[in-house]
């Protein structure tokens, strides 16, 4: 839980929102097909998952957000450079969103989409 | 130019109403596209707002297509198909950034249409280009319009318009350039994030250039003089040209003016391009802005230029080397969020020796940050003035530096507000007493519970000795590293590694729970998270933060607590 103190009162920000944000972020990004649940094993059987909070994890220590997403990347791609523009994207739409900063974003490609074979 | 040479000695290299091309003429067509896009790159970075506006859009494509190139650059292939892989290959190596990706999936779907073809031909064309377009779609789950995507798609559909009326793959490009640059212009209409910045989107900028440049070369045009475009002075980003100072050209003269006639771009571009660089234009309610960098010495001649074609109304002047530096000065404290103020509350102003210090202070809630440290004491009036203005009457002071303490007394004596030093010597007693920091709370109260907290933390520093001494029966070689713990020599040796780890030894950091290093401006990240490799493997049941401090001086400053 995210929390930022306010001469009115306090607003908590719960790690499901900062993960749909995150969501969002990523499936928007070009070379993304999907996230994949976190959990390997898991993962095997649910490839793609709807919940946000299965694909992104979302650690907050009192001091900054740290954030965790699997990615399903199209074949094909350059996946160094599909990745990097994930964890730039994901990082500025939730500090963009939230106002507060992002101490870092890892990127986890767990799988490839084979949808044209050259 | 490259170009120009090739063409010359081989005329019939120009496809003029061409019915079909061959690989070679492909190639020219890439570099030409290349060379445009290079040409206009900074147009392209300028206009980089989505999905991060961190203006490198026209960079990244640069750096794609170059790659796609060079796969081709040497090679004397003549059968389309083939080259067309090549590059495909080439782009998909080299694929920087998110338009770079699409870029390169657009080329992967135009190579695989024209896969074993020897000459491309109007039909194959159009394929190909819904063939690109198909696969720069199954790239992402939702696409975003108004982007690269979309270009590609108009551009997709005006070949297939145009299929039945023209076997002539000249007279093709010509619709096809014409519709990217429909494409383009339409594109803030459908993302509205480019609409409030007023610009068109950067990738589907930078694929009309390539496609562009591509025409200009079929066409015998130039290719090394910018676009002269007209831009909004609403999207005129004048502290990005800052990025790119030619050596020389040391002068930025900013003018806005109001023409006597209509402007003739082209001209006015091509006589100004005699005096500068990074030419800009822009225009808003018939007000002209001009920027251009000169070097020293010629600042007049754009001024005395624009009075012939108008009136001006205003003239800024500034000195690029100077401003850089400021600049590079100012950049650690200006991406600073401090800690919001009402009144009545508690402010909290902290003395940081580094920038990184300084962000980790103002993310805990200093509502105000004095920059300083040892050898660089901040004087009395500047820790005055960081916290007059803060709309609250209680302000705590965090002088983290024992020379500072006193003069943070001095600044209690200036002011006819609440004032309390909380006497923190280090940067890590201070960062323990602003974790006790509650801004509402009651101000004896709360400068009680932050000075119990200056006990609770150890501090560890290291630096290295100026000069040879004896102290304490320690004795210090000058250039020596030595460690003081909360403030006393302890130990001195040549090795930064060797010391930190006895340092902690001293400080019995085995009965604490976290350390953290700051690490100063005279280590990188890697030498840092080298030590603290090491201190996790002597430490396994204690947690090691590594934080960036910036300090000078300090080669680590370290926390235990």
């Amino acid at each position: 839980m995210t929390k930022e103190v306010l001469p009115l009162g306090t607003i908590y920000v719960s790690p499901r929102v900062i993960a749909t944000i995150a969501y969002q972020a990523a499936l928007q990004s070009y070379g993304v097909v999907g996230l994949a649940h976190k959990n390997f094993f898991y993962g095997v059987s649910h490839k793609l998952v709807k919940d946000p909070l299965h694909g992104v994890e979302v650690h907050y220590d009192g001091v900054e957000i740290r954030i965790d997403i699997y990615i399903i990347v199209e074949y094909g791609t350059r996946i160094s450079a599909v990745a990097s523009s994930v964890r730039d994207t994901v990082r500025y739409q939730v500090e963009k969103a939230l106002g507060l900063p992002v101490a870092c974003v890892n990127v986890h490609v767990r799988g490839l989409r084979i949808s044209e074979v050259d | 130019m490259r170009i120009e040479k090739e063409r010359g000695q081989s005329p019939d290299h120009a496809p003029r109403a061409k019915e079909q091309v061959n690989g070679a003429v492909l190639k020219l067509m890439v570099e030409a596209g290349l060379t445009w896009l290079r040409t206009n790159q900074q147009i392209v970075n300028s206009l980089n707002v989505f999905p991060v506006p961190d203006g490198d859009t026209g960079t990244n494509m640069v750096l794609t297509m170059q790659a796609a190139y060079e796969e081709i650059s040497n090679g004397k292939e003549n059968n389309f198909g083939k080259v067309a892989h090549a590059i495909a290959h080439g782009a998909l190596m080299g694929a920087r950034g998110n338009s770079g990706v699409i870029l390169s999936q657009i080329w992967r779907g135009f190579a695989r249409a024209v896969d074993n073809i020897e000459t491309l031909d109007v039909p194959t064309f159009v394929k190909a280009l819904a063939s690109a377009r198909d696969t720069a779609y199954k790239g992402v789950v939702r696409p975003v319009e108004g982007t690269i995507l979309t270009v590609i798609k108009d551009v997709a559909t005006a070949a297939q318009e145009a299929l039945p009326e023209t076997n002539d793959l000249l007279q093709l490009l010509e619709r096809i350039v014409k519709a990217a640059d429909d494409s383009v212009q339409r594109t803030p209409e459908l993302l509205p994030v480019l609409k409030e910045a007023g610009v068109v989107d950067s990738g589907g900028k930078g694929l009309f250039f390539i496609l562009e440049g591509m025409l200009r070369y079929a066409k015998g045009m130039p290719l090394d003089a910018p676009t002269s475009t007209v831009m909004p002075i609403a999207s005129m980003n004048l502290q990005r040209t800052m990025e790119i100072i030619e050596p020389g050209q040391d002068v930025e003269v900013v003018i806005d003016f109001r023409p006597y006639n209509k402007l003739d771009i082209e001209t006015f571009y091509r006589d100004l391009e005699k005096m500068g660089t990074s030419i800009q234009l822009g225009e808003g309610d018939g007000i002209y802005r001009l920027h251009i960098h000169v070097s020293d010495g010629r600042q007049y001649e754009p001024i005395e230029y624009v009075k012939q074609v108008g009136i001006f109304t205003k003239v800024a002047m500034e000195n690029l080397a100077a401003q850089m530096e400021q600049s590079e000065e100012k950049s650690g404290i200006a991406q600073l969020t401090l800690a919001p103020v009402e009144p009545g509350q508690i402010a909290a102003v902290a003395v940081a020796p580094g920038p990184g210090i300084a962000r980790v202070f103002a993310s805990l809630g200093a509502a105000a940050i004095v920059h300083g440290g040892q050898t660089m004491n901040p004087s009395t009036q500047e820790i005055l003035s960081a916290f007059e203005n803060l709309p609250t009457d209680k302000i705590v002071i965090l002088p983290n530096n024992k020379n500072i303490i006193r003069t943070a007394e001095a600044a209690k004596e200036l002011t006819v507000k609440k004032v309390a030093v909380i006497p923190s010597r280090s940067v890590p007693q201070g960062l323990a007493a602003i974790m006790h920091l509650s801004p509402h709370e009651d101000f004896n109260t709360v400068i009680s519970e932050m000075e119990e907290a200056l006990l609770q933390v150890e501090t560890g520093e290291i630096t290295r000795a100026t000069r040879s001494v004896e102290i304490d029966g320690i004795s210090v070689k000058e250039g020596e590293f030595i460690a003081l713990h909360n403030g006393n020599l302890v130990a001195a040796s040549s090795s930064l590694k060797d010391i930190t780890l006895e340092l902690l030894q001293i400080a019995h950091a085995d009965h604490f729970e976290l350390i953290t290093l700051f690490y100063g401006k005279d280590l990188t990240k890697q030498e840092a998270n080298q030590i603290a490799d090491e201190i996790r493997f002597a430490y396994p049941e204690q947690e090691i933060e590594v934080q960036d401090g910036g300090q000078p001086h300090y080669y680590f400053i370290i926390s235990i607590e």
